[in-house]
Protein backbone atom coordinates (compact mmCIF):
# COMPACT_ATOMS: atom_id res chain seq x y z
CA UNK A 1 0.00 0.00 0.00
CA UNK A 2 1.38 3.39 -1.02
CA UNK A 3 2.10 5.71 1.89
CA UNK A 4 -0.48 8.46 2.24
CA UNK A 5 0.88 11.93 1.60
CA UNK A 6 0.79 14.11 4.70
CA UNK A 7 0.23 17.88 4.73
CA UNK A 8 2.68 20.23 6.42
CA UNK A 9 1.10 21.80 9.54
CA UNK A 10 3.33 24.85 9.05
CA UNK A 11 1.12 26.11 6.21
CA UNK A 12 -1.79 26.56 8.62
CA UNK A 13 0.41 27.85 11.43
CA UNK A 14 2.00 30.46 9.18
CA UNK A 15 -1.39 31.42 7.74
CA UNK A 16 -2.91 31.99 11.18
CA UNK A 17 0.17 33.75 12.53
CA UNK A 18 0.42 36.00 9.45
CA UNK A 19 -3.22 36.90 9.11
CA UNK A 20 -3.88 37.66 12.77
CA UNK A 21 -0.64 39.62 13.08
CA UNK A 22 -1.63 41.59 9.97
CA UNK A 23 -5.10 42.43 11.32
CA UNK A 24 -3.70 43.51 14.71
CA UNK A 25 -1.37 45.90 12.90
CA UNK A 26 -4.29 47.30 10.89
CA UNK A 27 -5.66 48.16 14.31
CA UNK A 28 -2.34 49.43 15.68
CA UNK A 29 -1.90 51.93 12.86
CA UNK A 30 -5.47 53.12 13.39
CA UNK A 31 -7.29 51.70 10.35
CA UNK A 32 -9.74 49.50 12.25
CA UNK A 33 -11.17 48.64 15.65
CA UNK A 34 -10.43 45.66 17.88
CA UNK A 35 -13.45 43.40 17.21
CA UNK A 36 -11.98 41.28 14.39
CA UNK A 37 -8.62 41.11 16.20
CA UNK A 38 -10.26 39.42 19.19
CA UNK A 39 -12.20 36.83 17.19
CA UNK A 40 -9.39 36.06 14.77
CA UNK A 41 -6.99 35.99 17.70
CA UNK A 42 -9.10 33.33 19.37
CA UNK A 43 -9.84 31.19 16.32
CA UNK A 44 -7.19 31.55 13.63
CA UNK A 45 -4.10 33.01 15.27
CA UNK A 46 -5.03 31.12 18.44
CA UNK A 47 -6.83 27.81 18.04
CA UNK A 48 -5.77 26.95 14.46
CA UNK A 49 -2.14 27.94 14.95
CA UNK A 50 -1.99 26.07 18.24
CA UNK A 51 -3.39 22.90 16.68
CA UNK A 52 -0.91 23.24 13.80
CA UNK A 53 1.81 23.57 16.40
CA UNK A 54 0.68 20.41 18.19
CA UNK A 55 0.64 18.57 14.85
CA UNK A 56 4.28 19.58 14.31
CA UNK A 57 5.22 17.17 17.09
CA UNK A 58 4.68 14.14 14.84
CA UNK A 59 6.81 15.64 12.09
CA UNK A 60 9.74 15.77 14.50
CA UNK A 61 10.10 19.53 14.03
CA UNK A 62 10.79 20.95 17.48
CA UNK A 63 11.11 24.52 16.21
CA UNK A 64 7.66 24.48 14.61
CA UNK A 65 6.21 22.54 17.55
CA UNK A 66 7.34 25.18 20.02
CA UNK A 67 6.82 28.30 17.87
CA UNK A 68 3.34 27.60 16.51
CA UNK A 69 1.98 26.23 19.78
CA UNK A 70 3.43 29.15 21.74
CA UNK A 71 2.30 31.92 19.40
CA UNK A 72 -1.10 30.23 19.16
CA UNK A 73 -1.30 30.52 22.93
CA UNK A 74 -0.07 34.11 22.70
CA UNK A 75 -3.08 35.01 20.58
CA UNK A 76 -5.55 33.22 22.84
CA UNK A 77 -4.04 34.93 25.88
CA UNK A 78 -4.09 38.32 24.17
CA UNK A 79 -7.74 37.96 23.13
CA UNK A 80 -8.61 36.80 26.65
CA UNK A 81 -6.82 39.83 28.11
CA UNK A 82 -8.80 42.15 25.83
CA UNK A 83 -12.06 40.49 26.87
CA UNK A 84 -11.03 40.55 30.54
CA UNK A 85 -10.29 44.26 30.33
CA UNK A 86 -13.69 44.93 28.81
CA UNK A 87 -15.53 43.04 31.55
CA UNK A 88 -13.38 43.97 34.54
CA UNK A 89 -12.05 40.43 34.87
CA UNK A 90 -8.39 40.20 35.97
CA UNK A 91 -7.79 43.58 34.35
CA UNK A 92 -4.36 44.19 32.78
CA UNK A 93 -3.05 47.75 33.06
CA UNK A 94 -0.94 49.28 30.31
CA UNK A 95 2.14 48.41 32.40
CA UNK A 96 0.97 44.81 32.84
CA UNK A 97 0.58 44.47 29.07
CA UNK A 98 4.07 45.95 28.70
CA UNK A 99 5.59 43.24 30.93
CA UNK A 100 3.57 40.56 29.11
CA UNK A 101 5.15 41.80 25.88
CA UNK A 102 8.64 41.85 27.40
CA UNK A 103 8.30 38.16 28.35
CA UNK A 104 7.29 37.38 24.76
CA UNK A 105 10.22 39.45 23.49
CA UNK A 106 12.66 37.32 25.50
CA UNK A 107 11.03 34.11 24.30
CA UNK A 108 11.11 35.34 20.69
CA UNK A 109 14.83 36.14 21.02
CA UNK A 110 15.51 32.44 21.70
CA UNK A 111 13.54 31.29 18.67
CA UNK A 112 15.17 34.05 16.60
CA UNK A 113 18.56 32.42 17.16
CA UNK A 114 17.13 29.03 16.16
CA UNK A 115 15.50 30.51 13.06
CA UNK A 116 18.93 31.56 11.77
CA UNK A 117 19.85 27.89 11.34
CA UNK A 118 16.75 27.18 9.24
CA UNK A 119 16.41 29.62 6.32
CA UNK A 120 16.95 33.27 5.38
CA UNK A 121 13.20 33.86 5.05
CA UNK A 122 12.50 32.45 8.52
CA UNK A 123 15.42 34.35 10.04
CA UNK A 124 14.08 37.54 8.49
CA UNK A 125 10.55 36.81 9.78
CA UNK A 126 11.87 36.34 13.31
CA UNK A 127 14.14 39.39 13.08
CA UNK A 128 11.10 41.47 12.13
CA UNK A 129 9.05 39.85 14.91
CA UNK A 130 11.74 40.50 17.52
CA UNK A 131 12.16 44.14 16.44
CA UNK A 132 8.35 44.51 16.44
CA UNK A 133 8.13 43.20 20.01
CA UNK A 134 10.91 45.54 21.14
CA UNK A 135 9.10 48.50 19.54
CA UNK A 136 5.88 47.48 21.33
CA UNK A 137 7.78 47.14 24.64
CA UNK A 138 9.07 50.70 24.22
CA UNK A 139 5.57 51.85 23.24
CA UNK A 140 4.32 50.56 26.60
CA UNK A 141 7.12 52.15 28.61
CA UNK A 142 7.24 55.79 27.66
CA UNK A 143 7.21 55.96 23.86
CA UNK A 144 3.55 55.47 22.85
CA UNK A 145 4.15 56.86 19.35
CA UNK A 146 6.15 53.71 18.53
CA UNK A 147 2.93 51.66 18.38
CA UNK A 148 2.39 52.91 14.84
CA UNK A 149 6.00 52.22 13.84
CA UNK A 150 5.65 48.70 15.27
CA UNK A 151 2.41 48.39 13.33
CA UNK A 152 4.02 48.93 9.94
CA UNK A 153 7.10 46.92 10.90
CA UNK A 154 5.00 43.93 11.99
CA UNK A 155 2.97 44.08 8.77
CA UNK A 156 6.27 43.25 7.04
CA UNK A 157 6.72 40.38 9.52
CA UNK A 158 3.23 39.03 8.75
CA UNK A 159 3.92 39.31 5.01
CA UNK A 160 7.16 37.33 5.49
CA UNK A 161 5.25 34.58 7.32
CA UNK A 162 2.85 34.42 4.37
CA UNK A 163 5.83 34.30 1.99
CA UNK A 164 7.09 31.13 3.70
CA UNK A 165 3.54 29.73 3.67
CA UNK A 166 3.35 30.48 -0.07
CA UNK A 167 6.77 28.87 -0.57
CA UNK A 168 5.49 25.63 0.96
CA UNK A 169 2.13 25.64 -0.83
CA UNK A 170 3.50 26.67 -4.24
CA UNK A 171 6.33 24.13 -4.06
CA UNK A 172 3.64 21.51 -3.49
CA UNK A 173 1.14 22.59 -6.15
CA UNK A 174 3.64 23.61 -8.86
CA UNK A 175 6.03 20.77 -8.16
CA UNK A 176 9.04 23.07 -8.00
CA UNK A 177 10.40 25.77 -5.69
CA UNK A 178 8.72 28.96 -6.97
CA UNK A 179 9.50 31.16 -3.95
CA UNK A 180 12.91 30.27 -2.51
CA UNK A 181 13.46 30.82 1.21
CA UNK A 182 17.25 31.14 1.01
CA UNK A 183 20.06 29.49 2.91
CA UNK A 184 20.30 29.65 6.71
CA UNK A 185 22.10 32.72 8.10
CA UNK A 186 24.09 30.45 10.40
CA UNK A 187 25.77 27.58 8.56
CA UNK A 188 26.83 24.34 10.25
CA UNK A 189 30.47 24.60 11.19
CA UNK A 190 32.66 21.80 9.82
CA UNK A 191 34.47 20.50 12.87
CA UNK A 192 37.33 17.96 12.58
CA UNK A 193 34.98 15.34 14.10
CA UNK A 194 32.30 16.07 11.49
CA UNK A 195 34.85 15.93 8.68
CA UNK A 196 36.11 12.59 9.96
CA UNK A 197 32.56 11.26 10.22
CA UNK A 198 31.82 12.44 6.66
CA UNK A 199 34.99 10.78 5.39
CA UNK A 200 34.07 7.50 7.10
CA UNK A 201 30.54 7.55 5.69
CA UNK B 1 -28.34 98.63 70.86
CA UNK B 2 -24.92 98.63 72.49
CA UNK B 3 -21.66 98.74 70.60
CA UNK B 4 -20.98 95.11 71.49
CA UNK B 5 -24.26 93.98 70.00
CA UNK B 6 -23.65 96.04 66.88
CA UNK B 7 -20.26 94.41 66.34
CA UNK B 8 -21.81 90.98 66.88
CA UNK B 9 -24.59 91.73 64.38
CA UNK B 10 -22.08 92.98 61.80
CA UNK B 11 -19.96 89.90 62.34
CA UNK B 12 -22.96 87.66 61.78
CA UNK B 13 -23.98 89.64 58.70
CA UNK B 14 -20.51 89.54 57.19
CA UNK B 15 -20.17 85.86 57.98
CA UNK B 16 -23.45 85.22 56.22
CA UNK B 17 -22.37 87.33 53.27
CA UNK B 18 -19.06 85.51 53.01
CA UNK B 19 -20.86 82.23 53.38
CA UNK B 20 -23.07 83.27 50.51
CA UNK B 21 -20.08 84.04 48.33
CA UNK B 22 -18.41 80.80 49.31
CA UNK B 23 -21.58 78.91 48.43
CA UNK B 24 -21.65 80.54 45.01
CA UNK B 25 -17.95 79.69 44.56
CA UNK B 26 -18.60 76.06 45.45
CA UNK B 27 -20.73 75.68 42.33
CA UNK B 28 -17.81 76.41 40.06
CA UNK B 29 -14.98 73.91 39.61
CA UNK B 30 -11.48 75.30 40.14
CA UNK B 31 -8.47 74.71 37.87
CA UNK B 32 -6.80 72.79 40.71
CA UNK B 33 -9.76 70.43 40.94
CA UNK B 34 -9.73 69.99 37.18
CA UNK B 35 -6.04 69.03 37.15
CA UNK B 36 -6.55 66.64 40.06
CA UNK B 37 -9.62 64.99 38.50
CA UNK B 38 -8.07 64.68 35.03
CA UNK B 39 -4.83 63.22 36.42
CA UNK B 40 -6.85 60.76 38.51
CA UNK B 41 -8.91 59.84 35.44
CA UNK B 42 -5.75 59.16 33.45
CA UNK B 43 -4.39 56.87 36.19
CA UNK B 44 -7.80 55.22 36.54
CA UNK B 45 -7.88 54.24 32.86
CA UNK B 46 -4.28 53.04 33.01
CA UNK B 47 -5.24 50.68 35.82
CA UNK B 48 -8.80 49.71 34.88
CA UNK B 49 -8.46 49.36 31.11
CA UNK B 50 -11.52 49.45 28.88
CA UNK B 51 -13.72 48.31 31.77
CA UNK B 52 -13.21 51.73 33.35
CA UNK B 53 -14.68 53.64 30.42
CA UNK B 54 -18.33 53.06 31.36
CA UNK B 55 -17.95 55.19 34.51
CA UNK B 56 -17.18 58.23 32.38
CA UNK B 57 -20.61 57.94 30.77
CA UNK B 58 -22.40 58.23 34.10
CA UNK B 59 -23.64 61.70 35.02
CA UNK B 60 -23.96 60.65 38.66
CA UNK B 61 -20.49 59.16 38.94
CA UNK B 62 -17.23 60.41 40.43
CA UNK B 63 -16.18 62.14 37.20
CA UNK B 64 -18.91 64.77 37.34
CA UNK B 65 -18.64 67.45 40.02
CA UNK B 66 -19.88 71.01 40.50
CA UNK B 67 -20.15 72.49 36.99
CA UNK B 68 -17.44 70.28 35.47
CA UNK B 69 -16.95 66.74 34.23
CA UNK B 70 -14.27 64.53 32.69
CA UNK B 71 -14.74 63.36 29.10
CA UNK B 72 -12.68 60.80 27.17
CA UNK B 73 -11.80 60.90 23.48
CA UNK B 74 -9.46 59.12 21.09
CA UNK B 75 -7.25 61.43 19.05
CA UNK B 76 -5.98 58.68 16.80
CA UNK B 77 -9.30 57.03 16.01
CA UNK B 78 -11.06 60.45 15.96
CA UNK B 79 -13.83 59.44 18.34
CA UNK B 80 -15.61 60.56 21.49
CA UNK B 81 -15.12 57.57 23.77
CA UNK B 82 -17.12 58.67 26.83
CA UNK B 83 -18.99 61.82 27.85
CA UNK B 84 -21.21 61.98 30.95
CA UNK B 85 -23.49 64.78 29.75
CA UNK B 86 -23.54 64.35 25.97
CA UNK B 87 -24.30 60.68 25.18
CA UNK B 88 -25.20 61.83 21.67
CA UNK B 89 -21.51 62.54 21.03
CA UNK B 90 -20.20 59.15 22.24
CA UNK B 91 -18.84 57.05 19.38
CA UNK B 92 -18.97 60.03 17.03
CA UNK B 93 -16.11 61.66 15.19
CA UNK B 94 -14.82 64.73 17.06
CA UNK B 95 -12.12 66.36 14.96
CA UNK B 96 -14.58 68.37 12.90
CA UNK B 97 -16.31 69.89 15.97
CA UNK B 98 -15.83 73.66 16.08
CA UNK B 99 -16.94 76.30 18.59
CA UNK B 100 -18.81 79.48 17.64
CA UNK B 101 -15.50 81.10 16.67
CA UNK B 102 -14.65 78.31 14.24
CA UNK B 103 -11.94 76.82 16.50
CA UNK B 104 -11.42 73.07 15.97
CA UNK B 105 -11.76 72.17 19.64
CA UNK B 106 -10.50 68.58 19.54
CA UNK B 107 -7.59 69.29 17.23
CA UNK B 108 -6.42 71.82 19.84
CA UNK B 109 -7.17 69.50 22.77
CA UNK B 110 -5.24 66.64 21.15
CA UNK B 111 -2.26 68.89 20.55
CA UNK B 112 -2.31 70.14 24.17
CA UNK B 113 -2.90 66.68 25.64
CA UNK B 114 0.06 65.32 23.69
CA UNK B 115 2.43 67.12 26.05
CA UNK B 116 3.74 64.92 28.82
CA UNK B 117 2.01 66.98 31.52
CA UNK B 118 -1.00 67.89 29.41
CA UNK B 119 -2.13 71.35 28.38
CA UNK B 120 -4.96 73.89 28.41
CA UNK B 121 -7.21 75.00 25.57
CA UNK B 122 -9.82 77.76 25.63
CA UNK B 123 -12.99 77.66 23.55
CA UNK B 124 -16.72 78.29 23.75
CA UNK B 125 -18.97 75.54 25.12
CA UNK B 126 -22.30 75.25 26.91
CA UNK B 127 -21.96 75.30 30.67
CA UNK B 128 -24.03 72.54 32.31
CA UNK B 129 -27.35 74.03 33.37
CA UNK B 130 -26.87 77.22 31.35
CA UNK B 131 -28.58 77.85 28.05
CA UNK B 132 -25.92 79.88 26.30
CA UNK B 133 -22.28 79.23 25.53
CA UNK B 134 -19.55 80.30 27.95
CA UNK B 135 -15.83 80.64 27.67
CA UNK B 136 -14.46 77.26 28.77
CA UNK B 137 -10.84 76.53 29.44
CA UNK B 138 -10.05 72.85 29.45
CA UNK B 139 -7.16 70.74 30.65
CA UNK B 140 -6.35 67.75 28.40
CA UNK B 141 -4.02 64.89 29.34
CA UNK B 142 -3.03 61.60 27.69
CA UNK B 143 -4.44 58.41 29.21
CA UNK B 144 -2.31 55.33 28.73
CA UNK B 145 -5.00 52.67 28.63
CA UNK B 146 -4.06 49.09 27.73
CA UNK B 147 -4.63 48.13 24.07
CA UNK B 148 -5.17 51.71 23.08
CA UNK B 149 -3.05 54.65 22.05
CA UNK B 150 -4.17 58.19 21.46
CA UNK B 151 -6.69 58.24 24.29
CA UNK B 152 -7.00 61.50 26.24
CA UNK B 153 -9.05 62.71 29.19
CA UNK B 154 -10.09 66.31 29.74
CA UNK B 155 -12.18 68.58 31.95
CA UNK B 156 -12.59 72.32 32.07
CA UNK B 157 -13.54 75.41 34.05
CA UNK B 158 -15.88 78.14 32.89
CA UNK B 159 -13.87 81.27 33.36
CA UNK B 160 -13.74 84.60 31.58
CA UNK B 161 -10.27 85.62 32.65
CA UNK B 162 -7.85 82.72 33.16
CA UNK B 163 -5.38 82.18 30.34
CA UNK B 164 -3.94 78.90 29.11
CA UNK B 165 -0.40 80.11 29.93
CA UNK B 166 -1.33 80.96 33.54
CA UNK B 167 -3.03 77.64 34.07
CA UNK B 168 -0.14 75.75 32.52
CA UNK B 169 2.14 77.26 35.14
CA UNK B 170 -0.26 76.11 37.86
CA UNK B 171 -0.41 72.65 36.33
CA UNK B 172 3.34 72.34 36.16
CA UNK B 173 3.55 73.24 39.84
CA UNK B 174 0.86 70.68 40.69
CA UNK B 175 2.25 67.85 38.60
CA UNK B 176 5.92 68.37 39.40
CA UNK B 177 6.69 67.26 42.97
CA UNK B 178 10.07 69.04 42.88
CA UNK B 179 8.23 72.36 42.62
CA UNK B 180 6.20 71.76 45.79
CA UNK B 181 7.49 73.60 48.84
CA UNK B 182 9.28 71.12 51.06
CA UNK B 183 7.07 72.02 54.09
Amino acid sequence: MAEQKLGNPAVVGLAGFGLTTMVLQFHNVGWMGLGPVIWLGLIFGGLAQMIAGLQEMKTGNNFGYCAFTAYGCFWIALAAMLIGNQYNLYVSSKTDVGWFLIAWTLFTAILWIGSMRISSALALTFTLLLVGFILLDLAHFGFPALTVVAGYELMACAAMAWYIMAHLIFADVFGRDVLPVGKPWLRPRSTPAATLKAAQA
Amino acid sequence: MGAGKLVAALTVASTLAMGGIAAAGEDAATPEEVVAKVSAASRFLHDKGASGLAEFNSKDGQWVWKDSYVFVYDCRLDRMVAHPLRPDLVGRSVMQITDNNGKFIFKELCKAGDNKRGGWVEYLWTRPGAGNVSRKITYALGAEMAFSSGLQVAAGVYDDKATAAELLELTQKMTDPTKYPAH
